[in-house]
């Protein structure tokens, strides 16, 4: 499955960084919602670092979904959706493959909003930057499986495209709610709590790609 | 190579097919006909694994990757290049196919010179024989093809015919949906026409009366 799911998530960074404008504008949303709440405060006055946090996890949900519909869109102008899945490999493959690619593409407009967040919002990093880095990715791989599952759900209609918005958001409030708290505990140095709710996200990650496993293949290959 | 037994097909409460019995050997050129909104795409698809039938039993002895799908639909990816398109497929294939061989395909199709050109500058022809070309590389043993010349130029068309004629032959199989009867229909071994939801004919292209399907638009 690693092989063709590599080979998927290298064919869709190649495109999307070919036709760059998709992840352009998926940076430039997230950093204008960074500059927009920049402006609520006085100048010279610091954000309170959970509200920061939670601005920079607000932008990563937007460009998460910008992310996956433009991933999963890849396929679907010329039904190379169907040639997918006659591949010889599990249709996991694919799921993985996105997931992968998702991510990436995602820790791209996420370095820009950590620049942002310092710029705008006035913050700085008073603890660890490993925790801090450990915490985005692990955060990140439990939004990109569930990203990735749900890409798969709204492709093919574009009526369904508002269902990845739907149904994203309030199934992704645990992970989110780690991940607004972890970054608090980076930009404070307040690393007790944070080592707990890191625990929280790789279980939120390890439970959402068991049930990606089970269920992609009825979302990608099932029937209308 | 590949056997159905009473299948039937619903989506819901409604019909598409019922009561399909065949077996497809190898070497056999299989032509599925009928009308509009017969389930000929559908019974491809239940063919080919990617639709469940709703009632009776499929067995196949070839593995997904001994069979391929050419249909209207091209497949490719408009930013890459022809040869960035072949490289992906047969690589998911796990052909392990060198850019030689890759460009010998494109040969095949007539489209080697274009082999650095992004795909999305093809006309559908272009994309089509490029789609081709995939299958080529895929070498498969049995072959779907739904209308695939459908919106081809004659040049496109006349390289895709040439092409269908010799996948036709030696082991490798071919179900193919048409609707150009009067021009296709020599080219077959067996016919399977769809009526309503239920087999009109089965058997030997020589025992089908294509006067049948006369005034019917079969698209």
């Amino acid at each position: 499955m690693l092989t063709p799911a590599l080979r998927i998530a290298s064919k869709d960074l190649r495109l999307s960084l070919r036709g760059a404008q998709g992840l352009a504008q998926t940076a430039l949303l997230g950093l204008l919602l960074i500059f927009v709440f920049s402006l609520s405060r006085k100048p010279g006055d610091p954000v309170p670092a959970l509200a920061a946090a939670a601005i920079f996890w607000l932008s990563s949900l937007f460009a998460q979904v910008l992310v996956f519909n433009g991933l999963y869109s890849l396929e679907e102008n010329n039904g190379a959706r169907l040639g997918l899945a006659m591949a010889p490999m599990p249709p996991q493959a694919v799921w993985l493959g996105k997931a992968l690619a998702g991510i990436t593409l995602l820790l791209v407009c996420q370095c820009v909003f950590a620049l942002a967040v310092a710029a705008f919002l006035g913050q700085s990093v008073e603890g660890s930057p490993l925790v801090g880095v450990a915490a985005v990715v692990t955060v990140d791989v439990g939004l990109a499986a569930l990203g990735s599952l749900m890409g798969a759900l709204a492709s093919g209609k574009s009526s369904r495209e508002s269902l990845l918005t739907v149904v994203f958001f309030p199934l992704i409030i645990p992970v989110l709610l780690a991940g607004i708290r972890l970054l608090e505990g980076v930009l404070t140095a307040g690393e007790g709590a944070s080592l707990d709710w890191l625990g929280m996200a790789a279980a939120f990650a390890a439970v959402f790609s068991a049930a990606a496993i089970v269920l992609f293949p009825h979302l990608y290959t099932g029937e209308e | 190579m590949l056997r159905l037994t009473s299948v039937a097909k619903f989506y819901g409460e409604r019909l598409v097919f019922k009561g399909v019995d065949l077996e497809l050997r190898p070497g056999r050129v299989l032509m599925v006909v009928g009308a509009n909104g017969a389930g000929k795409s559908t019974l491809l698809r239940v063919m080919a694994g990617l639709s469940r039938p709703s009632a009776g039993e499929l067995s196949c002895s070839l593995d997904k990757g001994q069979m391929a799908y050419l249909g209207h639909q091209t497949f490719i990816y408009p930013e890459d290049t022809a040869l960035e398109n072949l490289r992906f497929w047969t690589g998911l294939y796990g052909l392990g196919l060198g850019d030689e061989a890759l460009e010998a395909a494109l040969e095949r199709v007539g489209l080697k010179k274009f082999s650095q050109e992004r795909a999305g500058h093809f006309s559908r022809g272009m994309a089509q024989r490029l789609n081709l070309a995939r299958v080529f590389c895929i070498a498969p043993r049995l072959l779907f093809l739904d209308e695939p010349d459908t919106g081809l130029d004659e040049a496109s068309r006349a390289i895709l015919h040439q092409e269908i004629e010799r996948a036709g032959q030696g082991e490798r199989s071919v179900v193919w949906v048409s609707h150009h009867l009067e021009r296709d229909l020599a080219k077959a071994d067996e016919v399977l026409h769809l009526d309503r939801g239920r087999v009109a004919y089965h058997g030997p292209v020589a025992g089908f009366d294509a006067s049948v399907m006369a005034g019917a638009s079969t698209c």
